[in-house]
């Protein structure tokens, strides 16, 4: 193969990549969780590593805290 | 929409201050360990982060009404890689020897959190000028908090810091203060001093933010005895004058 | 020496010495963020096996046979990304779909994957340092293997933390990481190891 012939391929299968990827993530995101794992982000899965608002395990930091503020309020 | 006085001051400084990437929210922490060994490469590494942030800041808020809102990350994700690329390649070109020091850590900018998380959380709802203001920011305080770090790690480390060898072209000068190379601790200069100094680092924001809140808590606490004990002798000065009057 | 045992000195290596966490700083923000139960990090670090062993299946060739006969060597960060981003998803949608008490263990991390520097680092070293594919299969196990192993070590050490009676300044992250010190000290030790080999 010639080096345009090449860079022909390599040019198409990037595109299929990041098609694949879209395709990908759009079906991900669409397909329903399964039966018995609905509310398991919620949960305590979540994590405070660091404060990146549009992570999907994004928690907020103090929480716990918050929540028991609340209680003793009432 | 009219803009409030002073909003493009605060909206970079908070990049620095109260949203500091690195020390507030704990961002990209991954290049702040591995690149500030010298203060020249952190300096190095903060440029080369500041200008694919506010790359992908400008034109992600440019096509932020044509990316549907579905495919927002994989597209985000594109653009950021192209630019990373882009950079890699001026680096290279231009500044071959901090190319050489950053090694792997240029291309991992791609899955930096911040440049990420800005591009969805910022520029993807505002104008191209408060995304161009928000992502200097960002990268002024991000390459601030790395000269922080690596400040510490090269002073005690090795006892003084040369200049020179990253930016080939500024004349090499190294400045070690007399007889600090017989008390320098090299393990600063390890990957377990990154962690030892980040750790430190933290810690010291988290002692000066409790501090805070109880200085808070205690003034709150002040300012409602006052007023208790205004409205008691308020009350007792009522007694009298009602006695005095009977 | 013969292949196998520069294969096996190579896993070993990457996995212990050049640590993937503790010396080469890839994958910071899951090793903080998800270490706070056993169960979580296991899950994590296995998802992160798989993923970095496939990825250094597919990106080699690619790159070897594809990128650098056409000319355009610069794409590789921008084909990674692509090809490890969409296998998550792809890998993710297939648990998502088919096996629930996979997606309990192992698919809620996968997502987190795209943006884990321990993947992309791997594949990039893997390619800018011209390794053979044995040898890039050889790193990518050792780093693997290497994450999942101090992952859990970690999440061991945290749960105890979080009962110990730190300073309130140190509460949480400040005190991990000094914890994280301490044990890139102890494989700091193995420095050297195969110098005489």
């Amino acid at each position: 193969m010639t080096q345009t012939e090449y860079l022909i391929v390599a040019i198409i299968i990037l595109v299929v990549l990041a098609v694949t990827f879209i395709v990908s993530f759009v079906l991900y995101k669409r397909t329903p969780k399964p039966k018995g794992c609905e509310d398991i982000e919620i949960s305590e899965e979540k994590c405070a590593g660091c404060n990146n608002e549009s992570c999907a395990f994004y928690k907020e930091k103090d929480s716990i805290e918050v929540l028991k503020n609340k209680k003793e309020e009432k | 929409m009219k803009r409030e006085k002073g909003q493009t001051k605060k909206n970079f400084l908070k990049g620095i201050i109260q949203e500091n990437p690195l020390l507030v929210s704990i961002l990209g922490t991954c290049p702040a360990l591995a690149t500030t060994k010298s203060l020249e490469a952190a300096i190095g590494m903060g440029i080369l982060f500041t200008i694919v942030l506010l790359c992908s800041n400008v034109l992600v808020s440019l096509l932020r009404k044509l990316i549907p809102d579905e495919i927002r990350t994989p597209a985000y994700i594109v653009i950021i890689a192209t630019f990373v690329t882009m950079v890699k390649m001026f680096a290279n070109a231009f500044l071959p020897e901090l190319y050489s020091t950053l090694g792997v850590f240029i291309s991992l900018i791609v899955v930096n959190c911040i440049v990420l998380g800005r591009a969805e959380a910022y520029a993807s709802k505002n104008t191209v000028f408060d995304s161009f203001i928000d992502g200097l920011g960002m990268g002024v305080g991000y390459t601030m908090a790395l000269c922080i770090m690596a400040f510490f790690r090269e002073l005690i480390g090795t006892g003084g810091f040369t200049f020179g060898q990253i930016f080939t072209f500024i004349p090499y000068t190294a400045l070690i203060i007399p007889g600090a190379e017989n008390f320098k601790i090299s393990v600063f200069q390890n990957p377990a001093g990154a962690f030892i100094v980040f750790g430190l680092i933290l810690a010291v924001m988290a002692f000066y933010k409790n501090r805070k809140a109880e200085m808070k808590a205690w003034e709150i606490k002040q300012a409602k005895l006052k007023a208790a004990e205004d409205a008691k002798k308020k009350l007792e000065a009522q007694k009298a004058n009602v006695g005095g009057q009977q | 020496m013969s292949d196998f045992v520069t294969f096996i000195l190579a896993i070993i290596s990457a996995m212990l010495i050049d640590n993937v966490v503790l010396s080469r700083f890839y994958g910071i923000c899951p090793f903080l963020g998800v270490s706070k139960k056993v169960k979580s990090s296991l899950g994590m670090g296995i998802a992160v096996v798989f993923v970095i062993l496939v990825a250094t299946c597919v990106c080699w060739p690619l790159y070897t046979y594809i990128l650098e006969p056409a000319g355009i060597p610069f794409m590789d960060t921008v084909a990674y990304i692509l090809v490890i981003a969409s296998l998550v998803q792809l890998v993710g949608l297939f648990i998502k779909k088919y096996s629930p008490s996979l997606y309990k263990s192992l698919g809620i991390y996968l997502p987190l994957i795209t943006t884990n520097c321990a993947v992309l680092g791997v594949v990039q070293t893997n390619t800018d340092t011209g390794l053979r594919f044995i040898d890039a299969l050889a790193n990518g196990l050792g780093t693997s293997i290497g994450f999942l192993v101090i992952i859990v070590v970690f999440s061991c050490i945290r749960t105890r933390l979080e009962s110990a009676n730190t300073p309130k300044a140190f509460k949480g992250l400040p005190i991990a990481l000094i914890t994280a010190a301490i044990m890139a000290i102890a494989l700091m030790g193995l420095q050297g190891l195969f110098a005489g080999i």
